[in-house]
């Protein structure tokens, strides 16, 4: 008899994420993929590959959240990444707070209320600043890799403040400084900067309770978390895996948990 | 302490303050400050690798008379009636009336030189206004919501005057600073001019004025003295006047400044119309600028090129505009903006002050149609002998950006000189590109060169 | 009075599926979507079949707009315009009756046909007609058998259909339960664009309860019974609901959306606004601030005209409703 009590699916834009949890909430298992073109397939095969590990069958509920929710056909329901990453947090923190998503393409910020419940929220999706692509596109330019982003910025000597707020206008920003012969790493802190200052911005807008939580791929970038702190002079937790959040609540809120 | 008497002791001690520190304390302070600046001005050494002239030397009077201004804006509350006014209120009979007045655009404006605009205006942003509004509105909401601001501190308004002749969003923008204040918002709303003035829109705005006056005198306890109100209007007309003869002055090979300098000596008349100091003000500056003009000094020292910048100064770049382009040559004699408040000094007529001023108040170069600010362009390439046209697309400012297509396309079709259009805003550095500014900056200036 | 004169209105919104770049040859890309695909629309050859085209003046765009059409893009078909007082003085009653005087005289050039006094008040007869029935098209909304998309393809036409035509498809729309779904919403901005909007908020177990839109409710006018036929078309545009670019104050909006909201059981608040609007995007901030104090939540949206539903906007909308639920 399988342990699955249900299994959650966070079919996002840059990454596939499966959670599977057993009636007590805990996680039993999971998946990571980069988003395929042909993304109803994908997670079919996740989702046979999932339970065949778990040794589960098709009992388990199915909720699908994330960009690509409604395509998911064994889904019995989808609910919205706020309604699921604010579950998912809750339920991993044990707490209530402000909850700060950076992913590949997009940002939010939620306020958890005592329920696990979003409060407000805030998005950024329609501009690359202030995402996980801000920081890739333009690292890319100083050929750096993406993992060690945030240990190189840590490290820099310096800063070079980046005014630009645009993409676009970054990238010619930072062609300058190098053209002037100024630290790449020094670039890749100011860089940092730039992208937690737009995210500090909807902090304040949603207003801060605290503590202050992160999750998504960017969560685990230190130099991000580093800053975030700084700016907002809060406390920042990170739950265990933060970029499964989303499917976790998705999870939760299919099973008794 | 009973409320009124808790009332007398606030008047009173404000009333202290406002004595001693700044008639007594204050305003002598600004004139050593003056003494000082000038001295510095005079003993300044010759620099030269700079393409600009030394700067004008009434210009330590400038920052005395602003300085006072705000530092005066201190103590003004519980002594004087205070009024927060948009930039083209007709302020005339506040003034008469003894009303200190704060210009909230000229505060956002100085937040913007200071580079403290952005830091002011996300302080709105978080509050939840979005960055698609004006960056003056941003940065005086911001201040008003944090405190924050480079002059020191601003005193509450007992009245907010709004003014539409310079834009629409001003009545939205005062809107939320009456919801905050909740204070009385008196509002002048000045049809558009599509052509000419029509005299229902006179009459209109005559009335709205009027109305004005109740409102100001009942919160003032006072009634307008006619006298005094005809001598703040003469000061007003002589000041335009004045401010006009200035801004011509540029007609000269080589001008003796630049439009760069207008925007920041535009200060007096702008805050202080109706007042003596203006006046005085404007009669030392054309002494300096003839005196300039008899020694064939320019603003740069080497005028090759003749510009003229339309919409609003970008108040973060003045300083590195100035040099950049005054290393190219390239000496920006003339603005629209800056002409807007000498233009209309004919039209101020003191023996006929409320039916001259809804006139005046309906002609500023804002509220007149898109043709009509082409033909205002046209007229200064002309008069000023211009080789080209900077138009400023202010993202935040809509009645003057809207329109500069098409009066690009004709400006540089029609009189054949080269016009470009640059994005930017007059106060938020994240709305500007330096590097594909600069590059088109540069564009510009070699398609001056290439006609010789 | 456009119809007194012999002349029929078609209002333009957009439209929706024209593409903004021939509108940009004129118009910056922080010109909203109702000036700069109207232009495009213009220039398209959209306007061919008219006569003229009014733009009312409400804002700093539409300002914009009417100029340029009038100095330099210069149709064959006249351009009218019209400046609505931001006011609701006597000073701006007065006003608007003197500016509604001179529109009179240009639309006797347009049409050829200057109004006598029955011709007036035939015209005020039909109109306010009309009127009523979009007034009580919202009141009985709850007894039409209609989904919200149909409910507002009925309110829109008034738009483009005569009053007669108008009044007659009211008439005709079933009567029975509404379906009232799940959360009820009140929906505000200027145009709620596309339709499918409707259809969506219904699928995510919503409904629309009641509305605060330029194209909607805010222009449920009051008849007057004035004599004089100006002063009784300037007392009718100054009757309209709150409207921040009539410049309603800020208060007085909360007061009449909390009303509303209250009585017709709209459990949160969404701003669905077309981007670079500044009449709705000064007022947001508040609205939202003195609505959460009366236990309204409020979620503010902005869209691009014509470029269907997008996934984030969607995802917002369906949030904020899983919060209200």
């Amino acid at each position: 008899m399988s342990k699955v009590s249900s299994i959650g699916i966070d079919a996002g834009s840059t990454t596939c994420k499966l959670v599977a949890i057993d009636c007590d909430g805990a996680i039993v298992g999971s998946r990571l993929e980069p988003t395929e073109p042909r993304v109803e397939i994908q997670m079919e095969r996740m989702l046979a590959a999932l339970r065949d590990e778990l040794e589960a069958g098709p009992e388990a509920p199915v909720i699908a959240t994330g960009y690509g929710r409604k395509l998911i056909k064994e889904a019995t329901r989808n609910v919205t990444e706020i309604t699921c990453h604010a579950r998912g947090v809750f339920r991993a923190l044990g707490r209530a707070g402000t909850l700060i998503d950076i992913g590949g393409q997009d940002s939010k910020v939620i306020q958890v209320g005592d329920n696990g419940r979003p409060v407000d929220f805030m998005m950024n999706d329609k501009c690359a600043a202030g995402t996980g692509r801000f920081l890739e596109h333009t690292a890319a330019r100083l050929g750096v890799p993406v993992d060690q982003l945030g240990g190189r910025a840590l490290s820099a000597r310096g800063e070079e403040a980046i005014t630009s707020t645009c993409t676009v206008f970054a990238e010619s920003e930072i062609i300058s400084l190098i053209a002037r012969g100024a630290d790449p790493d020094s670039i890749l802190r100011g860089l940092h900067r730039s992208l937690v200052g737009r995210v500090i911005s909807m902090v304040r807008n949603v207003g801060i309770v605290t503590p202050l939580m992160l999750s998504g791929g960017v969560a685990r970038n230190d130099a991000v978390r580093t800053m975030i702190a700084e700016a907002a002079s809060e406390e920042v937790v990170l739950p265990g895996e933060p970029q499964l959040m989303g499917a976790y609540g998705a999870a939760l809120l299919g099973g008794t948990a | 302490m009973s409320e009124s008497d808790a009332l007398a002791h606030y008047v009173e001690s404000n009333r202290l303050e406002h004595f001693v520190n700044y008639e007594l304390v204050g305003k002598s302070a600004l004139r050593v400050q003056r003494w000082r600046d000038q001295w510095k001005l005079k003993r300044r050494k010759p620099r030269p690798d700079s393409p600009l002239s030394p700067p004008l030397q009434c210009v330590a009077y400038m920052k005395e008379i602003m300085s006072r201004h705000y530092l005066e804006g201190r103590y003004a509350s519980g002594v004087r009636k205070v009024a927060w006014v948009t930039s083209g209120a007709p302020t005339e009979p506040l003034q008469a009336l003894g009303y200190f007045l704060v210009y909230p655009e000229n505060h956002a404006a100085l937040c913007g030189v200071r580079r403290k605009a952005q830091s002011i205006a996300e302080e709105a942003e978080h509050a939840g206004w979005s960055r698609d509004i004006c960056s003056y509105a941003r940065t005086d909401i911001g201040a008003m919501l944090s405190g924050k601001t480079p002059a020191g501190r601003l005193p509450r308004p007992d009245m907010l005057v709004c003014c539409t002749n310079i834009c629409q969003t001003v009545l939205h923008w005062y809107r939320v600073l009456a919801d905050y204040f909740e204070c009385p918002l008196v509002l002048i709303d000045t049809p558009f001019l599509y052509d000419e003035a029509h005299d229902h829109e006179v009459a209109y705005v005559k009335r709205q004025i009027e109305d004005m006056i109740h409102v100001a005198e009942e919160m003032a306890g006072t009634t307008l003295d006619q006298a005094r109100f005809a001598e703040v209007m003469q000061n007003a007309r002589r000041g335009a006047e004045l401010w006009l003869e200035v801004l011509n002055r540029s007609q000269n090979r080589p001008a003796p400044m630049t439009a760069f300098d207008g925007f920041i000596h535009m200060g007096p008349i702008v805050d202080m119309r109706g007042e003596a100091v203006a006046v005085q003000y404007y009669e030392r500056m054309l002494h300096e600028l003839d005196a300039r003009i008899a020694r064939g000094i320019g603003a740069i020292k080497n005028e090759r090129y003749r510009v003229l910048w339309d919409n609003l100064p970008i108040w973060f770049k003045i300083g590195e505009f100035s040099k950049s382009l005054g290393e190219h040559g390239v000496n920006v004699v003339a603005s629209t903006y800056t002409y807007a408040w000498g233009e209309l000094a004919p039209m101020i007529d003191p023996n006929n002050p409320l039916e001259s001023m809804a006139r005046v108040y309906l002609h500023p170069i804002l509220n007149r149609s898109t043709g009509h600010k082409l033909e205002a362009m046209k007229k200064m390439v002309d008069e000023f002998q211009l080789d080209g046209v900077i138009l400023h697309s202010d993202r935040s400012c809509k009645p003057y950006s809207l329109g500069q297509i098409d009066q690009r396309d004709r400006l540089s079709k029609t009189l054949g000189i080269p016009a470009l259009l640059l994005e930017a805003d007059h106060n938020d550095p994240r709305d500007y590109s330096n590097e594909q500014g600069a590059n088109r900056l540069e564009a510009f200036i070699e398609m001056m060169e290439a006609r010789g | 009075m456009l119809r007194a004169h012999r002349l029929h209105p078609i209002e333009i919104w957009g439209p929706p599926h024209i593409a903004r770049h021939e509108g940009n040859r004129h118009f910056q890309t922080y010109a909203c979507d109702i000036v700069v695909k109207a232009m495009a629309f213009i220039r398209s050859g959209g306007i061919d079949a008219t006569r003229a085209i009014l733009v009312p003046h409400t804002c700093d765009a539409l300002q914009g707009m009417g100029s340029v059409l009038t100095d330099f893009f210069r149709p064959d078909q006249r351009v009218l315009t019209l400046y609505l007082p931001r006011g609701r003085r006597t000073s701006d009653r007065d006003f608007l009756r003197d500016e509604l005087a001179r529109l009179s005289k240009t639309l006797v050039q347009v049409s050829g046909h200057e109004p006598n006094a029955t011709e007036w008040a035939e015209a005020f007869e039909a109109e306010d007609a009309a009127d009523a029935a979009l007034a009580d098209l919202y009141r009985r909304r709850n007894a039409l058998a209609i989904s919200d998309r149909d409910f507002y393809t009925a309110v829109r036409s008034r738009e483009f259909l005569t009053a007669e035509k108008f009044c007659e498809q009211v008439a005709t729309l079933p009567a029975g339960q509404a379906p009232r779904g799940g959360v009820g919403l009140m929906i505000s901005g200027i145009v709620a664009d596309p339709f499918e909007l409707f259809d969506q908020i219904e699928q995510m177990g919503a409904h629309v309860a009641g509305d605060d839109l330029a194209c909607g409710y805010r222009r449920v006018y009051s008849a007057s019974h004035e004599h004089d036929p100006l002063i009784r078309t300037a007392n009718r545009l100054m009757s309209c609901p709150p409207d921040p670019t009539c410049g309603t104050p800020i208060h007085e909006r909360v007061e009449a959306l909390q009303t509303r909201m209250r009585a017709l059981g709209a459990k949160g608040l969404l701003i669905y606004d077309p981007k670079f609007c500044e009449p709705e995007l000064f007022d947001v901030p508040l609205l939202r601030k003195h609505l959460n104090e009366a236990g309204f939540p409020v979620l503010h949206v902005e869209y691009e005209m014509g470029e269907g539903l997008p996934h984030q906007t969607l995802s917002r909308i369906e949030a904020f409703v899983e919060t209200l639920s």
